[in-house]
């Protein structure tokens, strides 16, 4: 580059300042991206740029000087943002903008622009003066951050959906699967009743009013089981209340009271079936006709403490009865063994005791540690 | 208001021969009689008119592509005055002012939850409000219940 018109040029731009000025040396060597243009003249033209100027856009001074500067611009470069510097060159206010711009050789960069008017002492705009920064590292950082951003958010939208999709499919699987297991025990149930009338001596009746009886519970069970919003949990205090209402209004000749005191003692659904048949021996027992006499009342009470799960069934006379015989709790049979082996199985214990009042306690506790 | 007498006429519709047959016994073991058994939404509306049911147990899936609800509808313009008890295993599948039916019994009932329920209902039609606590087999519609003065959650 030829010193000397360098120096003219300079001098070119009428500034009061002087040759071999220091400032204007400053603004010649900076590394700083600087061109100066012209308002006064046809179409803004450019009428000084620095060397780094040239640096940054790969154009020479020739090539440069008295064009104006939208010859950066290119295809990609935002329309939005070329009427927001036009609009401030038209206004004389100053901008600072990211706008993108094509260096000669055709490749892009994003100009971190500031433009300011440069008015004279009467306050007339004289030059426009205006500073570039390539910031495209900054910039593509943070489009890549927002389509990164955007991505992994379409990302989330589309696996929820999906989840979403996947749960409402195994709720409806549940529903169809739980249905047709009802049906078929409603099934089981209405063929036992079927064949019980066709029984024709009293002995295979009660075998089969036997049968009918447990097949019932476990209907009763499985009635309770997807009743509850959390299908894995099966409360056996409203479960027992429910099996002792159906079992005594079921019956002309009994006339048996329930009091309930129930506190929330859910077991596993996985359990909900044994010891569902265990809380039926326990109550089919108590209530045979050898203790219409003695027993009016339930007593069920159930509740949770850290440990276990609690059931009391309580049988026998009401408070203002005259003490006639007790009520009597013996199992016996299959009765017997349904209750202890199931017992085992679901590790619970099955207690009983008589009370001061002459009626029968059953406890039935289930350990939570195996829950 | 003209009440119905024990013994109580009764409509069975039930796709299932098997359970339709059971409930049909019960209902006779009870006392009651059953006016017709039919398996689907055409079935009931090819019954007589003139013979209103007093009681009508309903199923919620029933043959041809019909829906309990559908016999619902069809019974309340037919029998205004039927006492219409869906029987379903899908009680989730009711809407909560039960589309103005009267109440549910939820399968699988049990001999004894059925035959409570039959009993409650029974008191319930004749001569209501029942005296009989209401079972744990049979749900009252919200209205059915306010009739009788039963809060609904009452057990």
């Amino acid at each position: 580059m030829d010193e000397r018109e360098d120096w003219h040029l300079t001098e070119a731009l009428h500034h009061e300042q002087g040759r071999g000025d220091p400032f204007a040396a400053a603004v010649r060597a900076t590394r700083m991206s600087m061109v100066i243009t012209d308002p006064n003249l046809p179409d803004n033209p450019i009428v000084f740029a620095n060397d780094a100027f040239q640096r940054l856009s790969g154009y020479d001074r020739s090539e440069i000087i008295g064009r104006n500067c939208r010859f950066m611009q290119g295809p990609h470069t935002d329309l939005d943002s070329i009427a927001q510097i036009r609009e401030a060159v038209g206004k004389g206010t100053d901008i600072s903008i990211d706008i993108l711009n094509y260096r000669k050789d055709g490749t892009s960069f994003w100009n971190g622009l500031y433009l300011s008017p440069v008015r004279n002492d009467d306050g007339t705009i004289r030059f426009f003066f205006a500073s570039q920064l390539d910031v495209t590292d900054r910039v593509d950082v943070q489009s890549r951050m927002a389509r990164e951003k955007s991505r992994v958010e379409a990302e989330v939208t589309r696996r929820v959906a999906e989840l979403r999709d996947s749960l409402d499919a195994q709720r409806l699987l549940l529903h169809e699967v739980d249905h047709r297991v009802k049906n078929n025990m409603t099934m089981i149930g209405s063929i036992l009743r079927l064949q019980l009338r066709e029984a024709a001596d009293s002995d295979t009746a009660e075998m089969l009013r036997a049968m009918m009886t447990r097949i019932d519970a476990l209907a009763t069970v499985h009635r309770h089981l997807y009743q509850a919003d959390d299908v894995t949990r099966f409360d056996i205090g409203s479960y027992a209340v429910n099996l002792a209402s159906d079992l005594t209004q079921s019956r002309a000749d009994c006339d048996i009271r329930i009091r309930a005191d129930l506190g929330r003692a859910e077991v596993p659904a996985g359990q909900a079936a044994a010891i569902g048949l265990i809380v039926n021996e326990i109550l089919t027992h108590m209530i045979r006709p050898e203790n219409a006499e003695a027993g009016q009342v339930f007593d069920i009470s159930s509740r949770t403490t850290p440990a276990r799960v609690e059931l009391s069934i309580g049988f026998g006379p009401a408070e203002m009865a005259v003490r006639g015989a007790d009520p009597v709790y013996s199992p016996s049979g299959v009765n017997e063994q349904i209750i202890s082996r199931l017992a085992a199985q679901t590790r619970t214990r099955v207690a009983w005791s008589r009370t001061d009042q002459g009626s029968i306690q059953v406890t039935v506790v289930i350990d939570k540690e195996n829950s | 208001m003209n009440r119905p007498k024990a013994p109580l006429s009764i409509l069975v519709v039930e796709d299932e021969f098997i359970i339709a047959m059971d409930i049909e016994m019960m209902i006779e073991d009870a006392g009651h009689q059953v006016l017709a058994v039919a398996s689907s939404l055409q079935d009931v509306m090819a019954l007589p008119a003139d013979k209103a049911p007093d009681v009508a147990l309903v199923d919620m899936q029933l043959a041809r592509g019909s829906t309990g609800l559908q016999v619902n509808s069809a019974i309340q313009k037919q029998w205004p005055d039927t006492i219409v008890v869906f029987v379903t295993a899908n009680p989730k599948k009711i809407p909560d002012d039960f589309d103005g039916a009267h109440g549910v019994i939820a399968k699988p009932f049990s001999s004894a939850g059925f035959v409570a329920a039959l009993k409650y209902l029974e008191e319930g039609v004749c001569d209501p409000p029942p005296v009989s606590p209401e079972p744990g087999s049979f749900v009252a519609s919200p209205s059915f219940a306010a009739q009788w003065g039963v809060s609904p959650e009452g057990r």
